[in-house]
């Protein structure tokens, strides 16, 4: 599904360099739930900036879904995201000016799919998050959690390959976090595949594989059982 | 707390210069053209005589046929016939009374070096001196009885006195006018009266005023020709003596009253005699009798043209344009403050202090745009005066005006930050704590 | 194209777009009655005096210091006209009464029946015992002119006279007679049973009256043949001079003037380019005023729409990130602001359309203007629409360059 090989993300600023990713490698395959962990700092938002083709890296190779994202200009790169991915934050990043089903509609119109099409995936993804007799309201009337599953059936309107979660229960209470996660699991269980940055360790724990970044390097950890078996070709920093 | 607040309002504007600087313009041109279109229409339409305005009236009896006559429409005549005004100077009514017309006449300088030239003047009878509070410089109006012979006498400007006798005391001295020679009795002071409301008709009433004084007598003796209009109805004889005795209307007439009071008085004396003359023959029209006082002249002859008032309006519509234009500057600018206002909320600031922090702001604001606004007034005037003599003599900032200038920009101001100051005190003090 | 949900977001936040769409709106309605109001001041002072070549015409006012008599100023006349058509680079000279937009001369009531109560026109009168074809250069298009004979002296301070035969300009002549010839038709001066007759001999093309009305009064004249003397006023004489010489002709006219005369004379020579300036003085002014300040208008208009749109995208960095994370490429947030903007605008221009009728009504019933033809409105809703999606195309340009990366970045 997703594979990077030998990225590298520096930032530039007047006299300082940062550099947030190094020599980093990670292959995701199709109907995986993987979990990034790591400190702040680490560069996991970078990490997934990039996986979500939000920003352009340094060196090295992306490939996603048999896509090579190197040469691709910035209207190829929103032609993709568009199509394969979905996102959801941790703020929510609802629209607040637009009521759910106009907020689901966003990334459907630039799809270019005409509005019966729309209006059929819009209130199945409403109703597969439990949110379709809200329709009309507006985000400011929800409660946290709503707003979160709102932003799911938004990313999940386009039936993308490959969902990125930015801690996407981190401003949520237990009982909504749980919750959220039921739902993802949900809809990993029904194929898609799910890249989830969480600070959470007993969300960690929940699914099969956990990469830990630190120092901007992948700390590659897959879950066989009960124990952690430490598979990084890298030796740790 | 309020100077504090000044303080912070000041430092404010320094903060974000462009915006500032877009704001304080945006305002200051909207009060500028506002400030000097209405400036001379201040000047155009303010009363010349402020004192005795109440108590002047202007007599108008309609002299006309019958023929193309509408009853109820508005005359076209200003003026009325030699008769009628005549008739009201004997008639004793009011204090004084007076009548006048415009002339014009040549005068041989007695200093050879000048050509001779044309000089615009007024004859009116003696008692106009007193009654529009002309001040002499030298001498006096000519006696009761030049005026009864109508002698050859002229009262002339302080300006026309220097041109042709220098810086001396011309009384006494002959002057060549009109072909024969005048006394001159007396040379009036420098005196603006803007409008020159005694005599509407012909010319412009802004302009600078009368260059000689002759006795009305004396002017109909020599059969002085009007600078200004005559209206005739039906045909008239030839020569100057056919005139004086016809329904041309060609002279005004003004009566001083004792009170304001008078006026019913007047009036009846002047139906009174509209229906004996009615029995004479004349004023077949039988139209009513008007009479006005000085701000009921001005409006009714429309002396504050149609020009000046379409210019004062326009400007006040493009300041309401800026004015809109601020508002949204203005929220613009206290918009990106939420947090700071946030943090003085937390502090211990109340709705009200804040909505006083924010509205002693947009009066800075108002007050650096009056600033900005009365310069660039000044020189919009300036630039209008050079039109000509007359606009230059209406574009002219008083003490009232400039007042004006800054109450305008800050009542603008304030007006325009109502909304905005209103929003800033909306902002609840938790949610802009939250760094998100 | 998501219009409905751009719609949508709007009225949640109806502030920042009814402040724009009112500034386009006062601006239209303003900028619609000014420029209506400066053209149609164009128009009138673009009106021709009817003289060919009248910047080689002036006139000459001759007032002497002593009291002639009629007889003397008979003489003078007839001395002084010979005098001015001896100079040189003089090719016609007329005594005349008034002069075009001089704003000084004379007018009498028409009738075409002496029964009417009602005047039918009124005719701004110009009196001449010489052709004021020939001085003026008009252009006869019936009838003929004066005669010889036709052209009598006539003393005012003795005798009241009415021309049997008179010239009108054609404009008078439509509004009379429209549609028919007036040659040999009767005229009246005046209503009613003293009403005197007169025949129509000629028709000029058109003669601008004395006082230059702002009316359709302004076109109707009549030119009566007469050598008009011992009205007690001075002389006034019309010269037309050889085409660019009228300056050198002025001076040495005046010369010739005084030279020929025993007493002293007072000269006042002005061009009719300087009548026709002096007389739109006030409406050159106006005008200026008017167009200066529509420009303020436009500038102050399009300062606040960019100031309105840059703070939209200041305040939207975060949302306009996550639409580019969702999939909007730039030319889809491009797309988004310019709609918007461009349905403020329309708010703003149908408002103003409507506002500029009320205001133009006003205008009509409180200060005698004319009503507002509907191409202004037209012309000044196109004029706004343009200069809003050109103020807005700068911030929507700047929206579009916003990272996706805007969407995950907690600040």
């Amino acid at each position: 599904m997703l594979r990077m090989t030998n990225l590298s993300k520096v930032y530039r600023t007047h006299m300082i360099e940062t550099h947030a990713l190094r020599g980093f490698e990670i292959e995701v395959k199709e109907g995986e739930f993987v979990t990034v962990t790591g400190p702040s700092g680490s560069g996991k938002t970078s990490f997934l900036n990039i996986a979500g083709l939000l920003e352009e890296f340094s060196s090295g190779e992306y490939i996603l879904d048999g896509v090579n994202v190197k040469g691709l200009d910035d209207n190829q790169r929103s032609r993709l995201r568009n199509e394969k991915l979905g996102f959801i934050f941790q703020g929510f990043n609802l629209i607040p000016d637009l009521n759910l089903y106009d907020n689901v509609d966003v990334p459907l119109r630039y799809r270019g799919f005409n509005a019966t099409e729309r209006k059929k995936r819009i209130e199945d993804a409403l109703a597969k998050v439990g949110l379709a007799s809200r329709m009309k309201h507006y985000p400011a009337e929800l409660s946290g959690g709503q707003q979160q599953r709102v932003a799911i059936a938004r990313a999940l309107a386009g039936t993308p390959k490959l969902l990125l979660a930015d801690e996407p229960t981190g401003n949520l209470d237990t009982a909504m976090a749980r919750g959220v996660m039921e739902l993802l699991e949900e809809i990993n269980a029904a194929g898609t595949t799910i890249l989830m940055v969480t600070h959470d360790p007993e969300l960690a724990v929940r699914t099969t594989r956990n990469v830990h970044i630190i120092d901007g390097q992948v700390s590659d950890l897959v879950r066989k059982g009960p124990t952690l078996v430490d598979t990084s070709t890298a030796a740790t920093a | 707390m309020s100077a504090y607040y000044f303080k912070l309002g000041l430092r404010s504007l320094r903060r974000n210069p462009l915006l500032t600087a877009l704001m304080v313009i945006t305002l200051a041109v909207g009060v500028a053209a506002s400030v000097s279109t209405l400036t001379i229409l201040h000047m155009m339409s303010s009363d010349p005589i402020p004192q005795k305005s109440a108590r002047l009236f202007v007599p108008l009896i309609d002299p006309d046929p019958l023929d193309n006559y509408t009853p109820g429409e508005k005359q076209d005549d200003i003026q009325i016939t030699y008769q009628d005004a005549m008739n009201i100077l004997k008639s004793g009514l009011g204090v004084r009374r007076t009548a006048l017309y415009g002339v014009a006449g040549a005068v041989e300088p007695p200093r050879r070096e000048i050509p001779p030239f044309n000089m615009g003047g007024l004859a009116p009878t003696r008692d106009f001196f007193a009654m529009f509070e002309v001040p002499f410089a030298y001498g006096q109006p000519w006696t009761e009885a030049d005026e009864a012979r109508g002698a050859d006498v002229v009262v002339l400007s302080r300006q026309m006195a220097e041109k042709l006798f220098g810086d001396v005391n011309p009384v006494g001295r002959r002057l060549n006018l009109m072909g024969f020679p005048y006394t001159v009795v007396g040379v009036t002071e420098k005196w603006k009266m803007l409008p020159r409301v005694y005599l509407l008709q012909g010319g412009s009433p802004y302009s600078t005023g009368e260059e000689f004084f002759i006795p009305l007598a004396t002017a109909v003796r020599h059969e002085t020709q009007h600078n200004g209009g005559m209206s005739c109805s039906g045909n008239i004889g030839p020569g100057f003596a056919a005139r004086l005795a016809s329904d041309c209307t060609w002279i005004t007439a003004w009566i001083e009253a004792a009170s304001a009071g008078d006026r019913s008085e007047i009036q009846s004396w002047l139906d009174i005699y509209a229906s004996q003359q009615r029995k004479l023959g004349r004023l077949k029209r039988n139209a009513p009798n008007r009479l006005f006082d000085v701000p009921g002249w001005m409006e009714y002859t429309g002396v504050v043209g149609k020009d000046a008032k379409l210019q004062t309006w326009l400007a006040f519509g493009f300041l309401a344009l800026c004015l809109v234009n601020t508002i949204g500057l203005l929220l613009a600018k206290f918009s990106v403050r939420a947090s700071e206002i946030g943090v003085r909320r937390a502090l211990g600031a109340s709705r009200a202090e804040i909505f006083r922090q924010f509205l002693i702001e947009t009066v800075v604001v108002g007050l650096v745009g009056g600033v900005l606004g009365l310069l660039l007034a000044v020189g919009a005037l300036k630039l209008i005066g050079m039109s000509g003599k007359a606009m230059a003599n209406l574009a002219q900032m008083d003490w009232q005006m400039l007042g004006l200038t800054f109450v305008i920009s800050v009542c603008a101001a304030v007006l325009a930050g109502l909304l905005p100051t209103w929003r800033a005190c909306q902002v609840t003090p938790a949610i802009q704590l939250k760094s998100q | 194209m998501e219009i409905r949900p751009i719609f949508s977001a709007l009225m949640r936040n109806k502030t920042g777009p009814i402040l724009v769409a009112l500034q386009v709106a006062l601006s239209l309605a303003i900028l619609a009655n000014a420029l209506h109001i400066v053209n149609e001041r164009r128009d009138i002072m673009g009106r021709p005096s009817g003289m060919a070549d009248e910047h080689a015409v002036f006139r000459i006012n001759v007032r002497t210091l002593g009291n002639e008599t009629p007889e003397q100023q008979l003489a003078d006349i007839k001395r002084q006209t010979e005098v001015l058509r001896s100079v040189s680079g003089v090719a016609a000279v007329a005594q005349v009464s008034q002069m075009p937009l001089s704003t000084s001369g004379s007018n009498t009531s028409l009738a075409l029946d002496p029964r009417q109560s009602k005047e039918s026109a009124v005719g701004s009168v110009y009196v001449s015992g010489d052709s004021l074809i020939k001085t003026f250069g008009l252009k006869l298009v019936d009838g003929r002119d004066f005669l010889a004979p036709e052209l009598v002296d006539v003393n005012e301070a003795t005798e009241n006279v009415y021309p049997p035969g008179v010239i009108i300009t054609q404009p008078l002549a439509e509004k009379l007679w429209p549609g028919a010839s007036a040659v040999g038709k009767t005229m009246y001066f005046g209503t009613g049973p003293e009403a005197q007759p007169t025949r129509i001999i000629g028709v000029v093309e058109n003669l601008i009256s004395a006082h230059g009305e702002f009316n359709e009064r302004a076109m109707h004249s009549v030119l009566i043949p007469q050598r008009a003397y011992g009205g007690g006023r001075g002389t006034l004489y019309a010269v037309r001079a050889e085409p660019a010489q009228r300056d050198r002709v002025m001076k040495e006219a005046e010369t010739a003037l005084r030279k020929s005369s025993a007493l002293p004379l007072i000269l006042d020579l002005t061009t009719t380019d300087e009548d026709r300036s002096n007389k739109y003085r006030g409406t050159v002014t106006v005008s200026w005023m008017l167009v200066t300040v529509s420009l303020l208008l436009l500038v102050v208009t399009c300062c606040g729409i960019v100031g309105m749109a840059s703070l939209w995208v200041t305040q939207r960095r975060k949302q306009i990130g996550v639409r580019r994370a969702l999939g909007a490429r730039k030319i889809d947030v491009l797309r988004y602001f310019i709609v918007e903007n461009f349905m403020i605008t329309s708010a703003g221009v149908f408002g103003g359309v409507a506002l500029g009728l009320a205001l133009n009504q006003l205008l009509v019933s409180k200060l005698e203007m004319t009503r507002l033809p509907g191409g202004y409105l037209i012309a000044g809703a196109v004029v706004f629409w343009l200069l809003g999606i050109a103020a807005s195309y700068g911030p929507a340009w700047r929206a579009a360059s916003i990272s996706p990366a805007t969407a995950t970045r907690s600040v």
